[in-house]
């Protein structure tokens, strides 16, 4: 995963996250303080048609009882008394209501007995008043009256003659919703009479208000909308009535619900957008000096060189602190390598004493030729890696002789030709030994090519002239001077004007011209003189282990 | 219509062969409405179910009705020959709203409707309560004492009726232009009484002889304070 990507996420989650819980709680909150508000709306206009109806209640039992005090009608009651199966007295009756119905506009008349057995009654059917038929109708002093599908709100008045009753005038008016501003119910023992919800049948709402107990506030489900219903419980509607008034949760909270949504939307894709370009910005703040401290690693992975970083370029301390470790490890690394490369010279330098050791004659003569070499390739300005190189690979020019065997190399008198032969093989089976080495490659040259002559009569490949490393060259210059100049089995040494005097006749075919030149500046054998007899019984002390390296070392120099 | 032309022929006819006797002749002149006569739907409405309305009648010109509303009748005891008079019971209404008779007379009230009526009086000259019967059925009263009897109906308010008892046999209602006659009235001078239900009563004097027919108009109303004295009086 890229960093942009993983910075974006790790912005963007916790905000999506955030955002979609404040959503919710606020959803939540909405949705509970919707209901509060409809409850206590639902409540208001309970209370409200309620103090209306008490109001109109008191008028209505004024303006009843004036219906009560009717004297035709008292004469017509007294007349359906005393004559109550007689048809003709009913339809008096029956038209006594019907004119009181036209007058007071009222939906429904009933006159019942003193007993409470209806005696006669119209009620309104479209622009008509009918007689009903009263032999199943026993009017409730108050409350509703369900006649057929039709449900009448109903008061009733006594009607008494002098201290007697004589009967009961109930007046009903079509109940309907006309007080209610919300949806609203009338259901008769679970029944449901009367529902003013658009678009539902009655038999929907009687299952969806099944749940509900008579006297409580609910909650129902209808068409996957939710609905608060509260019964109105501050007015009588008589036994088994129950009027609901309803209101939807969802429509009203829904658009309140829809700004918060466009909100919250807007806030997403603006959070998103936010994550995006915070991502973007804080991850190439961070990635772009990654991304330098990368290339330079890859360009050092090529080159094989660790290079130092400048951690004052990175603007940011952690990558200042990667760089610095960087360094640090780079640093360690290179001295890591260096010790390696340092073990590993000692290590040619103990194999060189080592060959050397083998004859008390060549001992010291890797050395010496180092020693010799080195002080000509300074001569001749060469830089510190290439002296180096000389040095050590000057150290090690001999050792293929470790393949030569003593009795061929130690041999007093002259060798024969198979044994000169042999001799010259030791260039070969050096640069064999060192081949496997690692890091000792730029040493071969020297190891291998050191007894090739100038005019090309060397060996072992017979190169000429520039052909032949520099290094190698200085080299063959040093071998022979030390050579010469050393005490062998079979003769002493000769002397140092001796050994430089072959030297120089030898320059332009043995030898470069130009470094037997160096030589002779150098003055080599004057130095070497004055040196000599301290210096010879010194080293001899030395290889004998009779004096301390240091002492030795010191008055050597 | 043919009937009281030939009957006004007949009169005629009489009062030129015998000429002891004459006629009162005259007009009722109303110029305004006295009453606010609301009627019942005259339609049988009992059993079609739509509510028997009150309304302004509109069938009449409301001058010609109160005009044919009033009585003219002669004081004094004179004779008087009784007759029999219906007063019906018809779509809630009493039918004829107004009656003359004589004094002595017996009127019959049956009913015609579907439903019980019932027909009393609490007036000075004559108190009745009949009670409530139905369709077909009938009761009678005889009135022997002249006045005026305002009839009306326990279980239906708005029905109401009058029946002037006249003293003699000389009373009679006008027609709907006014007119009015009293037939073959002895000659003398009488007092001519009009009567109307809201204004009450209205005299003058009128003078018979054998060769001259008396002649009266009545002005309906007068002054406003003779008005209230004869509503004080009656």
């Amino acid at each position: 995963m890229r960093f942009a990507t993983r910075s974006f996420l790790w912005s963007f989650v916790p905000f999506t996250l955030l955002l979609l819980g404040s959503f919710w709680t606020i959803q939540m909150l909405v949705q509970s303080a919707v209901r509060d508000g409809i409850r206590s709306s639902l409540r208001q206009t309970h209370v409200s048609i309620a103090h209306v109806r008490t109001k109109s209640e008191l008028q209505n039992s004024q303006f009843l009882r004036t219906l009560g005090e009717n004297a035709s009608l008292k004469a017509g009651v007294q007349l359906l008394t005393s004559e109550p199966n007689r048809a003709e007295a009913r339809l008096t009756v029956q038209d006594q209501l019907r004119e009181i119905c036209a007058s007071l506009d009222v939906d429904f008349l009933l006159v019942s007995n003193a007993d409470g057995v209806a005696l006669a009654g119209v009620m309104r059917v479209g622009d008509q008043l009918v007689a009903m038929d009263i032999a199943r109708i026993r009017p409730p002093q108050r409350g509703f009256l369900t006649v057929g599908d039709r449900a009448y709100q109903v008061v009733s008045t006594p009607i008494d003659q002098g201290e007697e009753n004589i009967g009961t005038l109930a007046v009903g008016e079509r109940f309907d919703f006309s007080e209610f501003t919300t949806p609203a119910v009338l259901a008769h023992n679970g029944k449901v009479l009367k529902s003013s919800i658009p678009g539902i049948p009655a038999e929907e709402v009687e299952a969806a208000l099944k749940s509900c107990s008579e006297h409580a506030e609910c909650e129902v489900r209808l068409r996957g909308e939710t609905y608060i219903s509260l019964p109105m419980q501050s007015i009588y509607f008589g036994e088994g009535y129950v009027l609901r008034s309803l209101q939807s949760v969802d429509s009203a909270s829904h658009p309140v619900q829809a700004i918060l949504r466009n909100v919250f939307v807007l806030a997403g894709v603006g959070a998103l957008l936010l994550a995006v370009v915070l991502g973007v910005l804080s991850s190439r703040s961070i990635v772009k000096p990654i991304a330098a401290v990368v290339s330079r690693l890859h360009e050092s992975e090529k080159t094989g060189l660790l290079p130092e970083f400048h951690p004052e370029l990175a603007p940011i301390q952690e990558i200042r602190e990667l760089t610095e470790s960087f360094n640090r490890a780079g640093c360690a690394i290179r001295e890591g390598r260096e010790n390696l490369h340092h073990a590993y010279v000692e290590f040619v330098k103990s194999l060189a004493g080592a060959l050397d050791a083998r004859d008390r004659y060549t001992a010291g003569h890797s050395r010496r030729v180092s020693e010799l070499s080195c002080a000509l390739a300074q001569a001749m300005n060469l830089n510190a890696e290439e002296v180096e190189e000389i040095r050590i690979g000057a150290l090690l020019h001999d050792i293929g002789k470790i393949g030569i065997a003593d009795s061929v190399l130690q041999k007093p008198g002259r060798l024969t030709k198979e044994e000169m032969a042999l001799i010259q093989q030791h260039p070969r089976i050096g640069r064999t030994i060192l081949e496997g080495v690692r890091g000792f490659q730029s040493y071969l040259p020297v190891v291998e090519l050191h007894h090739e002559d100038w005019n090309g009569t060397g060996y072992p490949l017979g190169l000429r002239g520039e052909a032949i490393p520099l290094a190698a060259r200085i080299v063959h210059l040093a071998d022979a001077y030390d050579a010469m100049t050393s005490d062998r089995p079979y003769r002493r040494g000769m002397s140092g004007e001796q050994a430089t005097g072959i030297i120089k006749e030898n320059a332009g075919t043995q030898f470069d011209p130009a470094i037997v030149l160096t030589f002779l500046a150098l003055g080599v054998p004057a130095q070497e003189a004055a040196l000599a007899s301290t210096a010879r019984d010194v080293r001899t002390l030395l290889d004998v282990g009779e004096i301390e390296p240091a002492r030795g070392r010191q008055l050597l120099h | 219509m043919v009937s009281r032309v030939f009957t006004l022929l007949l009169a005629g006819l009489i009062s030129l062969t015998a000429v002891q006797a004459a006629d009162i002749e005259g007009t009722i002149v109303i110029k305004r409405r006295l009453t606010k006569r609301r009627v019942t739907t005259p339609a049988n409405s009992y059993d079609r179910g739509v509510s028997v309305t009150l309304r302004p009648d509109v069938e009449m010109d409301p001058l010609a009705m109160e005009r044919s509303h009033v009585v003219i009748y002669l004081e004094g005891q004179l004779a008087s020959t009784p007759v029999v008079a219906t007063l019906g019971q018809e779509n809630r209404r009493f039918v004829p709203e107004t009656l003359v008779v004589p004094v002595g007379s017996t009127v019959s009230f049956p009913n015609n409707d579907p439903i019980f009526h019932n027909v009393f009086s609490l007036s000075n000259s004559k108190s009745f309560d009949l009670g409530n019967y139905p369709k077909g059925h009938t009761r009678t009263v005889t009135f022997t004492k002249p006045g005026i009897v305002f009839v009306n109906c326990h279980l239906h308010p708005n029905m109401s009726a009058a029946i002037v008892v006249s003293p003699n046999q000389w009373a009679t209602k006008a027609d709907g232009a006014g007119h009015f006659k009293l037939s073959d009235v002895p000659p003398g001078k009488y007092t001519a009484v009009a009567w109307h239900k809201t204004a009450g009563f209205f005299r003058e004097t009128v003078t018979v002889s054998e060769s001259h027919d008396g002649l009266v108009q009545f002005v309906i109303p007068l002054e406003a304070e003779d008005s209230g004295k004869e509503m004080a009086r009656r």
